[in-house]
């Protein structure tokens, strides 16, 4: 073995910083959770988040569920949380897991509502299985144009 | 580093026939299309993609490991099918060499079956199926069609790459872009694509079981949808809302 190690060059640093960051990312990052829950009979339905100029827009997919169960309601300040009672029996055999049995009853999720939101104010729809929240934006101050 | 992709295929490949892409896209369209057509007439796989631009996973089909990108197919047609989001770092090389291995098997016509996004998604009943050709003679086809050619704007992902190759490497190919949800899986959307494929090609399927089924659908596939949405993030895919450059 040559007694002589081969100076690296500042990429090889680099690189090597990077995969550093990247494993203490990974570490730091909490484990990643399934997107159905036995114990609790709950399935985590697709939900997004839209910002425009005045409104906060949360979409949420919520295939058979039971319209008159739907519900979005705040947690907090920024946190919606959206329940909907699922109204067939939803096995896991049905999704595709085989190695556990179980039923779903319920979708549910929870999300972040990225920019201040006037909660008390929000609109509803549930059209074709999608649930559509309207939450109005909160002004906190007009910069005057002369 | 080069990386491998191979193609290994299982049965003789038929040449001079129409072939399929359903890659995961904006509401998994493709891939719903591409799945139910396999699942109506009954293709076998044909052949598979290993490569290490692929996340390490198989899928398990009656107990049996296969692979998430394979080609299905028989004597008439070859549809491929992707049940894993394509990661945006390999998707330029992956949909290459994909275009090239269709050129090696003189493939007649390539038809990427894809979405395009449309805000108001949840107010149209039966969405409009735009198509945009890898040259002229196709655009005609798909104006002899009575089918809405996309003039100007841009193309994202694996569907955007297919034209672009095969426009390179002269195949003729047709994109069927049918508008759909962004984010959710859109059964109704992969049922319009195949009725305007039905228009183009003369390839039938029934797709009375796109609606039928579609709730079910839309709750099993959407895992491979949050996948997707994460890498088309990555791969800039909200450009296609960009208003096009005219000079």
């Amino acid at each position: 073995m040559s007694s002589h190690r081969r100076r690296r060059s500042i990429f090889d640093l680099i690189d090597e910083y990077i995969e550093e960051m990247e494993s203490l990312t990974e570490e730091l990052m909490p484990i990643k959770q399934p997107s159905w829950n036995i114990s609790t009979r709950t399935i985590e339905p697709l939900c997004n988040v839209f910002i425009t100029h005045d409104e906060v827009i949360v979409t949420a997919d919520l295939p058979f569920s039971d319209p008159d169960s739907v519900t979005a309601e705040p947690i907090d300040k920024r946190t919606l949380e959206i329940r909907a009672k699922i109204k067939r029996r939803i096995c896991c055999g049905d999704l595709g897991i085989t190695h556990q049995k179980g039923e779903f009853s319920t979708f549910n999720c929870q999300t972040h509502i990225p920019v201040p939101v006037d909660m008390d104010k929000k609109k509803v729809k549930f059209r074709k299985g999608i649930l559509e929240v309207h939450l109005p934006r909160k002004k906190g101050y007009e910069i005057k144009i002369k | 580093m080069a990386v491998s992709i191979n193609f290994v295929e299982k049965k003789s490949i038929p040449s001079e026939v129409t072939m399929l892409c359903g890659f995961p896209d904006v509401g998994l369209v493709g891939v719903l299309a591409s799945s139910h057509v396999i699942s109506e007439l009954k293709l076998d796989e044909m052949a598979y993609v290993d490569s290490d631009l692929l996340p390490p996973i198989v899928v398990l089909h009656e107990g049996l490991p296969r692979a998430p990108m394979r080609i299905m197919g028989n004597n008439n047609l070859l549809v491929t099918i992707a049940e894993t989001a394509i990661p945006a770092v390999g998707v330029q090389r992956l949909m290459r060499s994909f275009v090239d291995w269709a050129k090696s098997k003189n493939v007649k016509t390539l038809i990427p079956i894809g979405g395009i996004p449309v805000q108001n998604r949840q107010d149209i009943e039966e969405p409009k199926v735009f198509g945009t050709g890898s040259n002229l003679d196709m655009i005609k086809l798909l104006d002899q069609k009575g089918t809405s050619v996309l003039k100007e704007g841009f193309m994202v992902g694996p569907q955007a790459l297919i034209m672009r190759y095969s426009a390179e490497r002269n195949i003729p190919a047709i994109a069927l872009l049918a508008q759909s949800f962004y984010n959710y899986p859109d059964p109704e959307a992969a049922a319009a694509a195949l009725k305007q494929l039905a228009n183009i090609t003369g390839i039938k399927v029934d797709v009375s079981k796109l609606f039928e089924k579609g709730e079910e659908i839309r709750l099993r596939a959407k895992d491979v949808m949050k996948r997707t949405q994460r890498e088309l993030n990555k791969m800039n895919k909200e450009q296609e809302y960009d208003l096009p450059l005219y000079v």
